[in-house]
């Protein structure tokens, strides 16, 4: 059987892993669908409107699951760490206070939006999605800034363990929250528009006559184009976090790049490929710049490293893949055959799954990366964790739960996206 | 008054809103559970068409209350995750699969719709009844058990069957008024023998449930009696007053009487059990966060509750509205 740290950590890792999926469609997708309903309010076009509102049963559905599951996660906060809430909870508790007025605001204007098409004019109807779109962005600033805090504790003094005073504003002052939240909201638009173009490339894979369909094309051209633009950015604004996490959390920084001795002239490391140098020049600029390695702290306060280093590898290797992608989507469009290619269709098609894929390995760099503490360097994540006996029994119960709430969820959307295709033979044809 | 003081002011007004609009949604899946008849399935898409719009919204008092908690009472939170995690996550598998299920069945094929779909939809939807039976238990549970600081006790049981009972109440009431809405007079003569029924239950269980209370915490049975007597005579008053109602078919005074037996309850659970947050001893003094977040959490929950307050207005206005438009989601 598992013992409650390990059960604990799994548990999280898990339920996070689940969550964090839907909250970034959840961020992203209003966005789409406030630039589609303008479109259709703008112009009339009846393709538009069918567009908003089969992504709107789509959106309806993932957001649920993520508020659900969001709740999961402030549940467990209590009954996996009660002694790391008690400690700190005080201190970066007003990231969360913060957070739980945009759930808000998003929960009650996804009502206005969702069930409000048919009550509503349509700019009225329009405006609605505007708070949603916002409060997903704001909650997603001010749990990843929470986060942010963790890796970066500051704002609090501490006597003997017990914290004695405290900044009002501390989560909001942690210095990776920018680095981190820039990050984390370029994430969910990258996993938002490579998915939308996904689904469409799919379509048109199977069914090559879609390839001429308007529906589909902009579909398609939809999701790439805000995949495409934000896939760019993302790759700068990853250079910035890598090296702000050499500077604040240099064991966490020596673990993603599995570099075992502190020096210079450190070597890059992916695959199986070293480059002598590589890893100083790319932080520092210099050869000879001394990179901070596994050994600077005894094992005993080490991350895990070999999934650390392999997350963060996969997590670049995926997006300079999407950038390429990018690129390539550019050149096709140039020449006028953006939806011609099946290589390129099948490869928008793997983009989806894998931003997603990216953003579950980014997140595991993060946590993985910080351990072996919750707040880091001020709180091991054993210490913090609960000693109800047989933690694990909810650990196989949310795994359990949580199965059946995937393979339900997608049975659904194929049903959804299905449903939509035999609806679409019927459109009418663009004026 | 400090702003801890504040901040649990706040935290409290969220537990008897959640108590009262979440309660009602927990009691539509109850009634849904229950639904029997000739117009069962009228019943259901009732339940549902009132919950749509409005549920997640709801829903969020609950996480509002825990971060609120966690944020201003970090020691208590603590406290209570350790004191309560079995029942707690019973109530948190409740909530889960009710909330999952709720838009499995709603956008995985329509009410009533044939084909596989359908079948799929009424599997969830006997998901949807089963939990949002489960959560309330356990929640009712739980305040039992911080009533009177231990679990496992006669008392946690009768509030858990009080809760369920109280939030079946609430749904029965107020869909008697969405049915009147929407034009469903049968409806509304169906929902308003269960407000009738569920009404007499919930009194009576309130009524033998506070000699369990006086034997199992004496201290807390006198102050709910001794200290917030007004806010016990109103709850009294409002579950007669919405029996009344409901008998001369008065839905909307029915509604806001349902609402303030339920409320005052929990506020006047609240109001006896202070200045204690978890029994025996941790106070509001010292399970605080530090001193100098205090008055800036109070000032985020005003200035949060300024801006959602209004918000809130505008959906249930907006979806009381009976007659216009199409119905159903997205």
């Amino acid at each position: 059987m598992l013992d409650n740290l390990t059960a604990a950590r799994e548990q999280m890792a898990f339920s996070l892993g689940f969550h964090i999926v839907f909250a970034v469609f959840g961020m992203g997708l209003p966005w789409l669908l406030l630039f589609i309903e303008d479109r259709y309010i703008r112009t009339g076009d009846r393709v538009w409107y069918e567009m908003a509102r089969r992504w709107c049963r789509a959106f309806a559905v993932l957001f649920a699951v993520g508020a659900v599951s969001g709740t999961v996660l402030s549940f467990e906060f209590g009954l996996l760490w009660p002694t790391f809430m008690e400690r700190y909870g005080g201190v970066f508790g007003l990231a969360f206070t913060l957070e739980a007025f945009a759930f808000f605001l998003e929960a009650i204007f996804l009502g206005l939006y969702l069930y409000g098409w048919d009550r509503l004019p349509p700019r009225a109807h329009w405006w609605t999605g505007v708070p949603v779109a916002v409060s997903g962005m704001a909650s997603a600033l001010f749990v990843t800034t929470a986060n942010a805090w963790m890796n970066t504790p500051v704002g609090f003094v501490e006597e003997n363990g017990v914290v004695v005073s405290a900044e009002p504003i501390a989560p909001l002052i942690a210095p990776a929250a920018p680095h981190q939240v820039v990050h984390m909201i370029l994430a969910a638009l990258l996993c938002t528009g490579f998915g939308v173009a996904a689904v469409y490339a799919v379509a048109m894979l199977r069914s090559p006559v879609k390839r001429r369909d308007p529906y589909h094309r902009r579909g398609l051209a939809l999701g790439l184009v805000l995949g495409g633009v934000v896939a760019p950015l993302q790759v700068i604004v990853g250079d910035w976090a890598v090296r702000a996490v050499a500077d604040q959390q240099p064991v966490k920084m020596a673990a993603l790049e599995a570099l075992p001795r502190t020096g210079s002239d450190a070597p890059l490391r992916v695959g199986p490929i070293e480059v002598p140098g590589a890893l100083s020049v790319l932080l520092h600029g210099r050869r000879d710049a001394v990179v901070t390695g596994l050994d600077a702290v005894p094992p005993a306060d080490r991350p895990p490293v070999g999934i650390t280093h392999y997350s963060f590898d996969l997590m670049v290797v995926i997006g300079f893949g999407l950038l390429a992608l990018a690129v390539w989507a550019l050149w096709r469009w140039r020449r006028g055959s953006l939806f011609a290619g099946r290589w390129f269709l099948r490869a928008v098609a793997a983009s989806g799954p894998a931003a997603v894929v990216a953003l579950i390995a980014g997140w595991i760099v993060t946590e993985v990366g910080r351990q072996p503490w919750i707040v880091h360097l001020r709180l091991r994540t054993a210490d913090a964790v609960s000693d109800q006996p047989g933690l694990y029994w909810y650990f196989y119960a949310t795994l359990v739960v949580y199965a059946v709430l995937s393979v339900s969820l997608v049975t659904l959307l194929r049903r959804l996206a299905r449903s939509a295709r035999s609806e679409s033979r019927v459109l009418e044809p663009v004026p | 008054m400090s702003a801890a003081d504040g901040i649990l002011l706040v935290i409290g007004a969220g537990v008897v809103a959640y108590a009262v609009l979440g309660g009602a949604d927990f009691g539509g899946g109850v009634w849904d559970l229950l639904a029997a008849g000739p117009r069962r399935e009228a019943q259901r898409r009732l339940i549902a068409t009132t919950m749509g719009p409005v549920w997640e919204a709801n829903h969020v008092w609950l996480v509002f209350v825990l971060i609120g908690l966690f944020s201003g009472f970090p020691l208590a939170f603590g406290a209570l995750a350790r004191m309560l995690a079995v029942p707690l996550a019973v109530a948190l598998l409740g909530i889960v699969l009710r909330g999952a299920a709720f838009v499995f069945r709603q956008y995985g094929g329509a009410l009533g719709a044939g084909g596989g779909a359908a079948s799929g939809a009424a599997g969830w939807g006997r998901v949807f009844a089963i939990a949002s039976t489960l959560a309330p238990a356990s929640l009712g549970y739980c305040a039992g058990a911080v009533a009177i600081g231990r679990v496992g006790s006669a008392f946690s049981v009768a509030a858990g069957a009080l809760a369920l009972a109280c939030c079946a109440f609430l749904a029965a009431v107020f869909l008697c008024r969405e049915a009147v809405v929407r034009g469903e007079p049968a409806a509304a003569g169906d929902f308003r023998r269960r407000a009738l029924g569920s009404a007499v239950v919930a009194g009576g269980l309130a009524a033998l449930a506070l000699p369990v209370l006086a034997h199992e915490a004496p201290g807390l049975a006198s102050n709910l009696l001794a200290g917030a007597p007004a806010l016990m005579a109103l709850s009294a008053a409002g579950g007669t007053g919405s029996i009344a109602a409901l008998a001369w078919r008065r839905y909307r005074t029915a509604r806001g009487c349902a609402a303030l037996a339920v409320g005052a309850l929990v506020a006047g659970w609240g109001v006896a059990q202070y200045p204690v947050l978890v029994p025996p001893g941790l106070t509001v003094a010292q399970a605080a966060a530090p001193e100098q977040t205090l008055p800036v959490t109070l000032a985020v929950l005003v200035a949060g509750f300024a801006v959602t307050l209004p918000s809130l207005g505008l959906l249930f206005a907006i979806f009381s509205r009976g007659g216009s438009g199409r119905r159903g989601p997205a």
